[in-house]
């Protein structure tokens, strides 16, 4: 099963985008407040939000790995472990577009502190669109059960499985969407994830929390003495 | 047969799509299409087969993925799959059809979205390319492109690596733009000029979307057009498309009698689309173009066709300019940036861009210049350099249509630069002078146009590509001059038809009150037909003269453009005055991040006698002192912070052109540090930030920009003696590159220090990795810069 096309961004989260900020949860001053809604109105301007989506079984599985539909083998202990008792998973990518990287570059170009609220506000976006997305897949299977979306790079599932996954998607062709040989996604501010589809609600131990996540230690939310809450 | 022989029917057919084709055969998700060249080469005979019977003029070998990129997984060279593809396809065609080499994207951006360079793309496609002429494919087609620079990398591998003719289309959405935002006469200019032999639209719409666009394509190209759309649009309910065999060869011969010559399907199509085209298309006409294309430039992203004045801005040139020629010293890009987006942002059309300096390497220079502006702005650009090498440099990294400024009579001149202007296909500037000078009278510099006219359509430069400068002479030395060159830009246009550019502010050198001098020599250079003036938008009177020359001659429709410039004013009480409370310190505007102010401020603060250097020791640092302190603590946030160190830029800014005047060789810099975002990272945002803070703290910053191999930063450490380097990494990926760098700068045996910082980075990875210091925030990175340098 194949989903997809464009997505509707109609605004962006200020609570999130100041997040990123590093406002916590502290109130802006007025400039920052207006900077903040010009940034927005400039992305919302530029942004062209897409996104492609594969629903695949879930062939077989070890305790390292997870082989889906199509041969595409998703390595490491924690995707296993994520994945167990999902019957499916929907391998999805999201981007916001070429033309936020070409805004942020020419904001980068006029005014540094209005590029990075722009940054800002655009991570926030792609967030929102993902939370979108995962909506629509979640629309076409009633009654099933999605532990929360899982990306490369989280815990030991490799950061080089973008590649295979944007191909698998035909991501770069369908949606503009490619990785750099750094596995770095382009257009910048895209996401590919992984969503498990379960028959019934899979119990689980804990929660995987900071302990799995590759910013532990380093995490500014951590710093701070606080937690992004995924 | 030939590409050439065919193109002499009136219709030519393409075949239709391949993948679906292939999965239908059994070719699993995800698989690479290109390999089934090689395990299932009878799927391949069978499918070209049924094209050529179903009456395909040109089909495509199943090369579309086949270069190193999306093979480099699969064990295969590129040689092998290429040449089994195409040999594939030629034993199916027997003679009855041409064999493309099909050529798609890589599956990797180019710069400056992505981490590809120009060159590497052509040496990719150049493979490829290779391959598929040494196996006998009769052409190349280019297709499925959505980034025009990397259109323009496989038009180039296929001039430079083969002798096939090229058939080129682009993928566009219904607003007729690319994903990356090329529209469809950009694509149109920039791939005509480079020499394909039909261009087009595939995949992505069905034909019905695709109509509107091919009538745009029409407009901006002579060449055979090229349409193969996908089977309608993408059906929501899942799979398939929307469109049948029968809509769709209706609908796309109907195309074809609005004048589209070669004619297929792509995704979603088979060959019963094919043969109902074939049978649609029969004792169909095709229309002819009755009109010649416009003169037109354009960037990847923009199209300024020549239909109106269109103003040339002027001030990339370090002619009489010391500050530019500092920053051209330094490499400082971003002043040259700034420059440019202050020119479009005052209505600049296009830009003109002179890097040539005495003790600068004008070839190099213009290609990083070029580089940059195209990452910047969308405004078309003018190489402007009697440097034939800088002006390929420049026209090679070129992603659009430019103009070169200049060639004139002279017949050494000509033959230098008009093949250059060919191969890139640029527009350019003739100056109505040749090796004798400038003739005095209009008469004989219209000859000279002539002269230059003809030369250039002897290259193979069209007419409407040819713009005439009859040159501006300084009135005050030569007053009867002004008059000739208005007369010549009149007998320019009516008598050759071509449009004109003139430097004006010439006009005015050595006289009292030049604003006046030039706004109305301009007006009525215009008035006499002058289509391009270069000068300088920033001055509100040269703007206001173009909008008002449209107002009154009622090119600017219902006052459009004028209304949109001044209709504030109109209504409004005159400007109202400053807030008339006491002036804030300089110190409180940076702290509070007020640009303008601040910059105000130092003016007149140096202005009234205080030392440069007292003003950023005493004034500048303190106040980002103190905003740094408040960052720390958690009362002021990121955007504060840069945006107090915009303010104190402003403020230097004045401080280093008040260094600048006095020509003392005196430098405001504490020392240098030299940044880069390590190779493999494409995104710099965060280096952006530390670069902010240290330039305002009075360092001098030699930014290397994104994707940096090691061995530049070490050139760059060690011929700017730098204290200290500073490096960012993204990505766990990259760390890699990092610590390269960090090992290269050492064994190279370079004292400097090494501060290290990056989304992913601990303290202790970077301390593990060799560096001397880990930057948690670009505030840390200025205490290290502190530390190390004082």
């Amino acid at each position: 099963m194949e989903l997809g096309g464009e997505l509707a961004l109609t605004g962006v989260d200020h609570r999130q985008a100041l997040r990123g900020l590093g406002y916590g949860d502290r109130e802006p001053d007025g400039g920052t407040l207006a900077l903040l809604e010009r940034c927005e109105g400039e992305l919302l301007a530029a942004a062209r939000p897409r996104w492609r989506c594969r629903v695949l079984d879930v062939l077989d599985r070890g305790a390292e790995r997870v082989r889906l539909e199509g041969g595409l083998t998703l390595p490491g202990a924690d995707i296993a472990r994520h994945l167990a008792g999902c019957g499916r998973a929907a391998v999805f990518c999201v981007t916001l577009s070429a033309g936020v990287d070409a805004l942020l570059r020419r904001t980068q170009a006029e005014d540094m502190a209005r590029a990075v609220v722009l940054d800002s506000c655009a991570s926030a976006a792609v967030e929102q669109m993902c939370d979108l997305a995962e909506a629509r897949i979640r629309e076409a299977f009633p009654g099933c059960w999605f532990p929360y979306r899982y990306s490369p790079g989280y815990g030991d599932l490799p950061v080089t499985l973008q590649s295979p996954l944007l191909a698998l998607l035909d991501a770069p062709r369908a949606i503009g969407l490619c990785a750099a040989q750094s596995q770095m996604l382009t257009p910048r501010k895209s996401v590919t994830a992984i969503l498990g589809i379960a028959k019934g609600r899979v119990e689980r131990g804990e929660r995987d929390g900071c302990g799995r996540c590759f910013l532990n230690g380093r995490c500014t939310y951590q710093l701070r003495g606080k937690t992004c809450g995924t | 047969m030939e590409l050439e022989t065919l193109l002499q029917r009136e219709f030519v057919l393409l075949d239709g799509g391949m993948g679906t084709l292939l999965q239908r055969r059994g070719l699993p998700l995800g698989a690479v299409p290109e390999l089934a060249n090689l395990e299932h080469p009878d799927w391949l005979l069978d499918i070209h087969r049924a094209y050529v019977e179903a009456g395909s003029d040109i089909i495509y070998a199943n090369t579309f993925g086949a270069n190193r990129c999306k093979l480099a997984s699969t064990g295969r060279s590129v040689a092998e799959v290429v040449s089994a593809g195409v040999s594939l396809a030629r034993q199916a065609a027997a003679g009855r059809a041409l064999v493309a080499l099909d050529v798609g994207p890589i599956g990797r951006m180019l710069e400056p979205t992505g981490d590809l360079s120009l060159e590497e793309a052509v040496d990719i496609f150049a493979e490829v390319m290779a391959a598929g002429a040494d196996a006998g494919a009769d052409l190349i087609a280019v297709e499925t492109m959505t980034d025009l620079q990397e259109a323009r990398a496989a038009l180039l591998a296929a001039r430079e690596h083969t002798g096939l003719p090229v058939l080129a289309t682009m993928s566009f959405e219904e607003n007729g733009r690319t994903f990356l935002g090329c529209p469809v006469s950009a694509m149109a200019l920039t791939l005509t000029g480079l020499g394909a032999s039909a261009i087009g639209i595939n995949c992505s719409l069905g034909p019905r979307q695709m109509g509107p666009l091919a009538e745009q394509l029409r407009q901006y190209t002579h060449l055979p057009l090229i349409l193969k759309p996908n089977a309608g649009l993408p059906d929501p309910a899942g799979g398939g498309y929307d469109v049948t065999a029968e809509e769709f060869a209706r609908e796309l011969a109907r195309l074809g009698e609005e004048g589209v010559q070669l004619l297929g399907g792509c995704c979603g199509t088979d060959p019963d689309y094919i043969r109902l085209l074939k049978g649609e298309l029969a004792g169909r006409v095709r229309r002819r173009r009755e009109a010649s294309v416009p003169s037109a430039v354009c960037s990847a992203t923009r199209t300024v066709p020549v239909d109106r004045v269109r103003i040339i801005g002027e001030r990339i040139n370090p002619t009489g300019k010391k500050r530019f020629k500092q920053a051209l010293a330094e490499g400082d890009m971003d002043y040259i940036l700034s420059q440019a987006l202050e020119q479009t942002g005052a209505g600049a059309d296009i830009l003109d861009v002179n890097v040539g300096a005495p003790g600068i390497d004008e070839r190099a220079m213009m290609e990083r210049t070029v580089k940059a502006l195209q990452g910047v702005t969308d405004a078309p650009l003018q190489l402007d350099s009697s440097d034939p090498a800088a002006l390929e440099a420049g026209l090679r990294a070129y992603c659009g249509k430019a103009i070169v400024n200049s060639v004139n009579g002279e017949p050494a001149v000509l033959d230098a630069v008009l093949p250059l202007v060919k191969r890139y296909g640029a527009a350019v500037v003739g100056l109505t002078m040749d090796q004798a000078g400038i003739p005095a009278g209009a008469e004989a510099r219209l000859a000279i146009a002539r002269r230059i006219l003809d030369r250039a359509l002897a290259y193979g430069i069209p007419r409407q590509d040819v713009y005439i400068d009859c040159l501006t002479l300084t009135v005050s030395a030569q007053q009867a001059a002004a008059g000739e060159t208005l007369r010549a830009v009149g007998m320019v246009k009516e008598q050759l038809g071509l449009k004109t550019v003139l430097g004006v502010s010439n006009i005015s050198f050595g006289l009292p009150n030049r604003p006046a001098v030039n706004q109305n020599f301009l007006t009525m250079a215009m008035a006499a037909g002058l289509d391009l003036p270069i000068l300088n938008p920033n001055v509100e009177s040269m703007t206001a003269a173009v909008r008002c020359f449209h107002l009154l001659t009622n090119v600017d429709r219902d006052a459009r453009d004028f209304l949109a410039a001044y209709g504030g004013e109109a209504s409004a009480a005159p400007a109202a005055p400053a807030p008339s409370g006491e002036k804030r310190p300089l110190g409180e505007l940076v702290e509070r991040g007020l640009r303008g102010e601040a910059g105000s401020a130092a003016r007149a603060l140096l202005a009234a006698g205080t030392d440069p250097m007292a003003l950023v020791n005493e004034v500048l640092i303190p106040a980002l002192d103190r905003v740094g302190e408040g960052f720390e603590r958690g009362t002021l946030f990121l955007p504060q912070l840069i945006q107090a160190a915009g303010a104190a830029q402003a403020a230097f800014e004045a401080v280093k052109d008040a260094v600048a005047a006095r020509q003392s060789g005196q430098s405001v810099s504490k020392g240098t540090v030299v940044l880069a975002t390590v190779k493999g990272d494409v995104h710099d945002i965060g280096k952006n930030i530390v670069k902010v803070l240290l330039d305002n703290y009075g360092y001098t910053v030699v930014d290397l920009g994104k994707d940096v191999p090691p061995e530049q930063v070490v050139r760059a450490a060690r011929e700017h003696s730098a204290p200290l380097v500073g490096l960012s990494a993204l990505m766990t990926t990259t760390l890699k590159s990092m610590e390269q760098t960090i090992a290269l700068l050492r064994a190279e045996g370079l004292e400097c220090k090494v501060m290290v910082g990056g989304a992913v980075l601990t303290e202790e990875y970077a301390l593990g990795m060799g560096a001397d210091y880990y930057a948690r925030d670009a505030k840390q990175s200025v205490d290290i810069a502190r530390r190390v340098i004082g």
